[in-house]
């Protein structure tokens, strides 16, 4: 039975980590800003579409250096940095655009990152096209692993190894660095934070920045599983919001807990009972904020980590 | 060509999150009115040079997108043909498209729309098999001829059959027919079904079911995957636990894709035979070549050895330089094949009267030539699906050319894959109980 079970509750803790990564730069922002991006899914697709045309440049071979004929394990490991770089500077523009919207009612933060996700996303299908793409990746990262009987792709564990990372270098950073220490301070009291003489505006600009660039960095990760085209930030969206509302909006340990609990939930019944697996993590959450409304960790703030 | 779009319902559920569609139905989605009509007799007669609207009702957004796109690009091929004739019974045609966004209640409202607000003659289009079941209710409804070209459920030409609609694809149970026997000698006989969990999925498994456990195989498991899957891991794993020696996958459209993907990265294309029932041309292309494993079935490929090809691939290339699938598959084909169709039989009925127009596809005959395949097709009057050559292809390792991706490892004639469960499972509406419909 447990050797039936065992690479499925792998695949589960696996797959939860990927879906912790998902909810991070979502939950960034919510925690600091209390502006719910409906953007994060646009800025994961951009993540995505930008690392492609960074690891499989449209250039001839002698353009740029012979950037094209570089080894791809090179142009991977540059995309996967730079792409973030890049898609979290563009990010600026839409807190730019938000700070219009700080201190009136919710709704108007809510619909213009709606439309701005709008704009991405037909940004994206104007400039790449609608049809799928593949994201190519290093040969050291493709292949089949063995565990018992089964084999998962290699690609698994080493996407679920960077989305660890990503999880315990953000908890370092706010934790553990004086920029962490001034983001605290300024979700929990704006006001003071100011009149000490830290630029909130560009407190607010840096976190909301790094949020996006989360976002970019999982959308590039979760390419080779998701597949890349326009609308997959959609698919992103959708659970990295409900991960927030069932981990307690603003927690950090909440999205991460709530990750691995969906991710977990989904990889059972995806193997036992297949056609439940995607309801299946509504059904958690219905299950969950029934009986406690605001998440299983439910505070304020990043404060709370 | 007029366009109409919607907002997709991945938006609409977000805005349920937020607690912001009530704003947004306004914004996006206002439902149209309706009816009531209880009798759906004839339009005016027309004016002699009044268009004749063709309503596409073809998927924009979801799982079948790439593939919806490819069938409008075939319609429209047929269209601007007939057009550049000078039209039919001396009317031009016009065409308009509404996203039916791979969702059968969007196509249901989409065709109610075309045929009371568009005055549409004919609707032309589906991908999905619950869209399409879902399009032809409300065209039997209407008595609407609609042309379900590239669904491929046995139940379309089966128990969901109706008088006013014609399947142009093969289905599920042609292309277990052609396939299942050989499978079973080369590569074993223990099965597992990977079946899309929906009306396609679920018949086309049952009939691949049926054919193995009547070639003396067996099906060990079956596994079911949700509709928009990404993430095949638990799937994949659970096929694995069952140890098959073939694995007979019923999934389609970007699913299909992501499935191919992550099959080739745990390398279990290697050491599991897979068989793909059918293989739709923008699923498939723009992959690398080893994701193109196992054996498949298709109606056309672009590269057949066969009169007209050539000139047809060209001619795709000349009209539509700018798309990014540089040549033809099954799926524009069967678009582009059926609107022709449908057109000869008006101008042949020398109507538009729904009864004359279906008489004529009821009895409909094209030659092998005529459909650049290897055997005469025709239309079977019992069920209303095209009965035509089914071919079975793998991976071409030995490409003439760019884009030469299949490799035809046989050609069967319609009558060796004949679906002879609709025969019976179909129970068409009379003439007289089809509501006449002249536009």
């Amino acid at each position: 039975m447990f050797s039936t079970l065992a690479p499925h509750l792998v695949n589960g803790l696996a797959l939860g980590l990927l879906f912790a990564l998902l909810a991070l730069g979502f939950m960034l922002i919510i925690g600091l800003m209390e502006t719910i991006n409906l953007a994060h899914g646009s800025f994961f697709a951009l993540g995505a579409y930008v690392a492609l045309t960074m690891a499989a440049p449209p250039l001839a071979p002698e353009a740029l250096g012979g950037y094209a004929g570089w080894p791809i394990a090179v142009r991977y490991a540059l995309a996967l940095i730079v792409a973030p770089v890049v898609v979290g500077v563009s990010g600026m523009v839409l807190e730019l655009a938000l700070r219009r919207t700080y201190g009136k009612d919710p709704l108007y933060g809510l619909l213009l990152t709606f439309g701005a996700a709008l704009v991405i996303e037909e940004a994206i299908r104007l400039t790449w096209g609608s049809q799928e793409r593949v994201l190519p990746l290093p040969p050291m990262l493709q292949g089949p692993v063995p565990f018992g009987d089964v084999f998962f792709a290699k690609y698994r564990f080493y996407a679920a190894g960077a989305a660890a990372l990503a999880i315990v270098l953000l908890w370092l950073l706010i934790e553990r660095t004086s920029i962490g220490a001034r983001i605290k301070a300024g979700a929990y009291d704006s006001e003071l934070v100011r009149a000490l003489g830290i630029n909130l505006p560009r407190l607010r600009l840096l976190v909301f920045a790094l949020g996006i660039a989360l976002a970019a960095f999982a959308g590039i990760v979760m390419a080779p599983i998701w597949g890349i085209r326009p609308q997959v930030g959609v698919d992103a969206v959708v659970p990295a919001f409900l991960i927030i509302v069932l981990g307690g909006v603003g927690s950090f340990w909440g999205a991460v807990l709530a990750g691995l609990l969906v991710g977990i939930v989904v990889g059972l019944t995806g193997a036992f009972a297949g056609d439940w697996a995607i309801v299946s993590m509504y059904i958690l959450f219905i299950a969950v904020v029934t009986f406690r409304a605001r998440g299983l960790f439910g505070r304020k703030s990043v404060l709370d980590v | 060509m007029s366009e109409e779009t919607r907002s997709n319902p991945g938006r609409r559920r977000l805005l349920k999150l937020t607690a912001l569609s009530a704003a947004t139905t306004g914004l996006y989605g206002v439902a149209p009115f309706f009816g009531p009509w209880q009798h759906h007799h004839a339009w005016a007669q027309t004016a002699q040079n009044k268009p004749i609207v063709i309503g596409l009702t073809m998927d924009a957004s979801g799982q079948y997108a790439a593939s919806g796109q490819m069938e409008r690009l075939g319609a429209m091929m047929a269209i601007r043909e007939f057009n550049e004739k000078g039209g039919v019974l001396g009317r031009p045609i016009e065409a308009i498209h509404i996203d039916t966004e791979t969702t059968p209640a969007t196509g249901s409202r989409v065709a109610e729309r075309m045929v009371t607000r568009n005055e549409a003659a004919f609707l032309v289009g589906a991908v999905h098999s619950g869209v399409a079941n879902a399009i032809s209710q409300v065209a039997q409804k209407r008595g609407v001829i609609f042309l379900n070209t590239n669904s491929s459920s046995p139940t379309e030409a089966g128990a969901n059959c109706h008088r006013t609609k014609f399947v142009w694809d093969g289905n599920g149970a042609n292309f277990s027919a052609a396939i299942i026997k050989n499978a079973i000698r080369v590569s074993g006989k223990n099965w597992v079904l990977l079946t899309n969990d929906y009306v396609w999925g679920h018949d086309t498994s049952k009939a691949t079911r049926a054919l193995v456990e009547a070639n003396g195989g067996r099906i060990i498991g079956e596994v079911l995957v949700p509709q928009n899957t990404r993430d095949f891991t638990s799937y994949l794993l659970r096929v694995q636990q069952m140890k098959p020696d073939v694995v007979a996958a019923a999934i389609g459209g970007d699913d299909q894709k992501a499935m191919r993907q992550q099959v080739i990265q745990a390398k279990l294309h290697q050491n599991i035979a897979w068989i793909n029932n059918q293989q739709d041309w923008p699923d498939v292309y723009g992959l690398g070549a080893e994701e193109i494993f196992g054996v498949f079935g298709t109606t056309w490929y672009w590269r057949l050895d066969l009169p007209g090809v050539k000139e047809f691939v060209a001619k795709y290339q000349k009209v539509y330089p700018g798309v990014a699938i540089r040549v033809p598959g099954n799926v524009y084909y069967n678009g582009y094949m059926a609107t022709r169709e449908l057109l000869n039989a008006v101008e042949k009925a020398g109507t538009t009267n729904n009864i004359a127009v279906i008489k004529v596809l009821e009895n409909l005959k094209v030659s092998a030539k005529d459909r650049m395949q290897n055997y005469d097709a025709y239309m079977n009057p019992t069920t209303h699906q095209m009965q035509q050559t089914i071919y079975m292809a793998s991976f071409n390792d030995k490409p003439a050319e760019k884009d030469d991706i299949y490799k035809i490892l046989s050609a069967v004639p319609p009558a060796e894959v004949e679906d002879k469960a609709a025969l019976t499972a179909c129970k068409l509406e009379s003439y007289a109980d089809t509501p006449v419909y002249e536009p």
